[in-house]
């Protein structure tokens, strides 16, 4: 146990050290800290008895009179949508070579040398991965929740639940760039694919009205097949949008269905891992 | 578990196929083999011998097709039976994002070293390699030879029971060498046994105490150094022999060469070196030099791998 214990922080500690090393780390943290300058000097919001009296955006000033609640929600819902997309495709960008380098000859066969599972090396990877990118979620979260919070007067906690999902997102794609990195050793392709995944997300999301416009049923079943078999980012993000704007979401089958695919494409990941020879 | 055996193989087998045709290259082949514990063994053969894929089925980065390995009695297949073990591979790949200190801690926590020790004993170790000065270095600044040296550092962290080493001398220079061997020895003298992979006959015969040589993935001689380079027979130097004595022993000698008004005959036992001897004796000729010859490592490599 204290073994596990000392080589699971190891095992994290260099995923750090390299993402640190590869810039991958303060590439994330400054676009982060970029965001949250711009709420923190740019937006400038001016209250009268609870509602906007002024927004200013660049120097720009428009007079107007909204609900400060609706805005400061619609603030959390494009950040929200930001991280569900392009923040997702610049982690696994930015993730996508941290799996192949340890596969890397004359690096990997120094790791399996040790008296650490196969197992144990590719998960204490993951899990320092997912680790790396959820520092930088919610230092972005936490800020802008801060910034907005302090402008505005309104803590709204709901904005906090971007947290949880974008890293479930993320952990979810991570185990296709992991398999697509224990299998072909390629930073590339486990990116591409990993995006196509996600640009196939909201395209596969329109089922009611694609089951609707296809014409044979075998089309339909492999619209379906493909709807329920790859990862909801599409969806994930509507459950987080709902969320945020206290509205009801449609259920949970878009989490459990992610997050077996997350499981079955990690698995596959650690059973290749485990026969591969190096 | 407790062995007399560091290693152990049984009928250790790698096969490699090709995904899409139906090539098959047997990289090992069968090799049964016994290190046993506190010896410094050599592991020799010509390239793609099957040296690299045996050491990796010992440290289970390679799945052997048949047989099986153990490492102290334990089976090799388990992380727990790699724990004495510490590593030096060939062509190794350090993260160049590491300092010396950083690789080592890192390696260290691996083998299970806690935070405590490895404050200790990476100061020591960086001592030990001579790279007490570079420590803070990152390694993409360290030459082919301190790489080597802070790799030796890290194989010797955990203070494991035996070594196994690929090319430990790679990249070193002659001093760098001395020093790696002078850590090598005192590591024999505490009992840690030593396992040697390398092409420098001349380092592994004055290092080792037992070699195996492979050959086309098999074991083709193996055995105690002394037992195989000793026994070769006997020189005898004869200053300005006659000719009818030089016939007369050429009839009895392996081989002669004559310069310089010497003529070196070459014996192959101690009965004809002896009966050589008493001719020289009989003809009144002055005897230069007698000397018991043995053969080198590299002639018996040779022979092992030319069968």
């Amino acid at each position: 146990m204290r073994y596990t214990l000392t080589t699971t922080i190891a095992l994290i500690r260099d995923t750090f050290r390299e993402a640190f090393a590869r810039k991958i780390f303060w590439g994330l943290f400054g676009l982060s800290t970029l965001l949250i300058l711009f709420f923190l000097f740019l937006l400038k919001i001016d209250l009268v008895e609870g509602a906007i009296a002024t927004v200013s955006l660049f120097g720009r000033t428009a007079n107007r009179t909204t609900d400060v609640d609706r805005l400061v929600r619609g603030i959390y819902g494009g950040i929200a949508t930001f991280l569900c997309y392009w923040g997702m495709i610049l982690a696994v960008f930015a993730s996508g070579g941290l799996i192949p380098s340890i596969l890397e000859p004359g690096r990997i066969e120094l790791l399996l040398s040790k008296p650490v599972s196969r197992t144990h090396i590719l998960l204490g990877r993951y899990v320092g991965n997912i680790l790396v990118v959820s520092c930088n979620i919610s230092f972005l979260v936490l800020g802008v929740w801060t910034i907005l919070g302090a402008k505005t007067g309104i803590w709204s906690k709901t904005f906090l639940i971007s947290i949880p999902v974008t890293i479930f997102i993320f952990a979810v794609l991570l185990a296709v760039v992991v398999l697509i990195g224990v299998l072909f050793e390629s930073a590339a392709l486990s990116t591409m694919v990993t995006i196509v995944l996600l640009i196939m997300s909201p395209i596969l999301a329109q089922t009611s009205m694609m089951l609707r416009l296809l014409s044979s049923e075998w089309s339909r079943q492999i619209w379906r097949t493909l709807y329920y078999a790859l990862p909801k980012v599409y969806d994930l993000g509507k459950i987080m949008l709902d969320a945020i704007q206290d509205e009801t979401f449609a259920g949970y089958m878009p989490i459990w269905t992610s997050a077996l695919f997350g499981v079955v494409m990690l698995s596959t990941a650690l059973a290749v891992f485990a026969r591969r020879d190096f | 578990m407790q062995s007399e055996y560091a290693i152990e193989t049984f009928d250790l087998t790698k096969v490699y196929r090709s995904r899409w045709k139906r090539r098959e290259v047997r990289a090992v082949d069968g090799i049964s083999l016994k290190v046993p514990r506190g010896t410094i063994f050599g592991l020799l053969g010509p390239n793609g011998a099957g040296k690299t894929t045996f050491v990796k089925s010992l440290l289970s980065a390679v799945h052997p097709t048949k047989g099986s390995a153990m490492l102290f009695g334990r089976d090799a297949r388990e992380p727990e039976a790699r724990r004495p073990i510490g590593y030096l591979p060939e062509n190794h790949r350090f993260p160049t994002y590491f300092t010396g200190i950083g690789m080592l801690d890192f390696y260290a926590a691996l083998s299970g070293v806690d935070s405590g020790q490895r404050k200790k004993l990476i100061p020591e170790l960086l001592a030990l390699v001579g790279l007490e000065q570079w420590g803070s270095m990152r390694l993409g600044k360290y030459s082919k030879g301190m790489l080597q040296r802070v790799g030796l550092a890290q194989a010797l962290i955990h203070s494991p029971s035996m070594l196994i080493l690929d090319e430990p001398t790679d990249g070193v220079d002659p001093v760098g060498r001395r020093q790696i061997r002078d850590i090598l020895t005192k590591c024999e003298e505490k009992g840690v046994t030593i396992f040697i992979n390398s092409h420098l006959l001349v380092e592994v015969e004055t290092f080792c105490r037992e070699v195996a040589i492979l050959h086309k993935g098999k074991v083709a001689l193996q055995g105690k150094m002394h037992d195989l380079t000793a026994g070769k027979g006997y020189r005898l130097s004869v200053a300005q022999a006659p000719e009818n004595l030089v016939d007369e022993l050429r009839s009895k000698a392996t081989s002669l060469t004559a310069k310089d008004g010497l003529v070196d005959f070459q014996f192959a036992t101690r009965e004809l070196v002896n009966e050589a001897l008493d001719l020289v004796r009989t003809q009144h000729c002055e005897v230069e030099a007698l000397t018991p010859t043995t053969s080198t490592l590299e002639e018996v490599f040779v022979r092992a791998v030319e069968k």
